[in-house]
């Protein structure tokens, strides 16, 4: 009986190494598909949802967010109450804080921007549930949420950019805006230096998100397979919970990297957008 | 030595190095947000988001070291 329990529990317990079957990656905690996967490794479904963990994960966010949107604008009165309230305060939070950066096409760009910062904020969350991981951290798949967020974040930008400068204007723009003569000799250098810069946005922004969140959650890994260790000698399946100050890091981390990433996207179109001459 | 000898010889070391440079420019950065802050309290809320912000774009440079070592993990056995 004990050794059936233990058998379930092992993975569980255990199940802290992170990387692929072949080599050893960082230590992970388990959460509800690699548990699937370890129980039932023939299953076609669970090898699925393993193969494509992170999304599967961000389809869940993606749906309680969508749950929580509609529940809120069900029924709408123009005196809210609950929880219309509190997500009316929260995109008016939000409204506000992009028209400080971006002026009066605040409104026009609050719908994308501040989806990707619920977005990213809930994804970032999530892996501190038990039985759950973070979409945008995990050394398999993680890269893949954050790298498809800024490149959706760069293809709007240049969108933007050709949409309103114009196409004359958004090469004009590329090259540095010349207006002087000596400005239009530096074209050849400003170009590509331009473009150069402009594809390292994308990459950083993806970078950054991937390697805080993954470094996080790490981070939380380790310090509960310590725990775990510190006990291991008593023989029972509990261990010393040395991860919760991290827990603690990880939700201020995960919420500063959310604000970051939309920060830097809105900065990135303020700076696409035309700005008006301060002289 | 081998690439995998050297690779665990040099990847935490980069993580390292990396770190050092990261408080040198952590620690500037916020020092003169609390100078700022104690120069102005009131405007305190607004340096206080640039600081975070800052911060978390000097982090960053810490991270790609990291995620290199992510990058090359797999190859020290």
């Amino acid at each position: 009986m004990s050794h059936f329990f233990f058998k379930w529990l092992y993975p569980v317990m255990t199940l802290t190494e992170g990387g692929t079957e072949e080599v050893a990656g960082p230590p992970e905690l388990p959460n509800i598909v690699t548990l699937l996967s370890h129980w039932f490794h023939d299953n076609v479904i669970v090898a699925f949802l393993h193969h494509w963990e992170n999304i599967f994960f961000a389809f869940v966010v993606g749906a309680g967010l969508s749950i929580l949107a509609f529940l809120s604008s069900r029924r709408a009165s123009l005196i809210p109450g609950g929880l219309q309230n509190f997500m009316e305060m929260a995109v008016e939070g939000l409204d506000n804080f992009f028209a400080g950066i971006l002026g009066k096409d605040a409104r026009h760009f609050t719908p994308f921007l501040g989806t990707l910062f619920l977005y990213i904020w809930c994804m970032n969350l999530l892996g501190l549930i038990p039985g759950f991981m973070s979409p945008t951290g995990g050394v398999r798949g993680g890269y893949n949420i954050t790298v498809s967020l800024a490149i959706s974040v760069f293809l709007y930008v240049q969108y933007t950019g050709i949409r309103r400068l114009g196409l004359g204007g958004y090469l004009h723009h590329f090259a540095g805006s010349p207006t002087t003569v000596i400005q239009w000799v530096l074209v050849p250098l400003n170009l590509p230096i331009h473009i150069l810069g402009e594809f390292a946005k994308p990459l950083s922004l993806s970078l950054r998100l991937f390697g805080n969140i993954t470094g996080e959650d790490v981070l939380i890994a380790a310090f509960a397979g310590l725990g775990i260790t510190a006990l291991a000698f008593l023989n029972l399946p509990i261990g010393l919970p040395l991860h919760v100050p991290f827990i603690f890091l990880a939700i201020l981390t995960g919420t500063i990297q959310a604000l970051v990433f939309t920060l830097l996207s809105t900065i990135y179109f303020s700076m696409m957008l035309p700005h008006e001459e301060h002289h | 030595m081998g690439v995998p000898t050297a690779l665990a010889f040099a990847l935490p070391l980069a993580v390292a190095i990396a770190a050092v440079g990261s408080a040198f420019g952590l620690g500037r950065a916020v020092s003169a947000a609390m100078e700022a802050m104690g120069r102005q309290p009131e405007a305190a809320g607004k340096i206080q988001v640039g600081m975070i912000i800052g911060c978390a774009l000097i982090e960053a440079l810490t991270i790609y070291a990291l995620a290199t070592v992510f990058l090359f993990m797999d190859r020290v056995h």
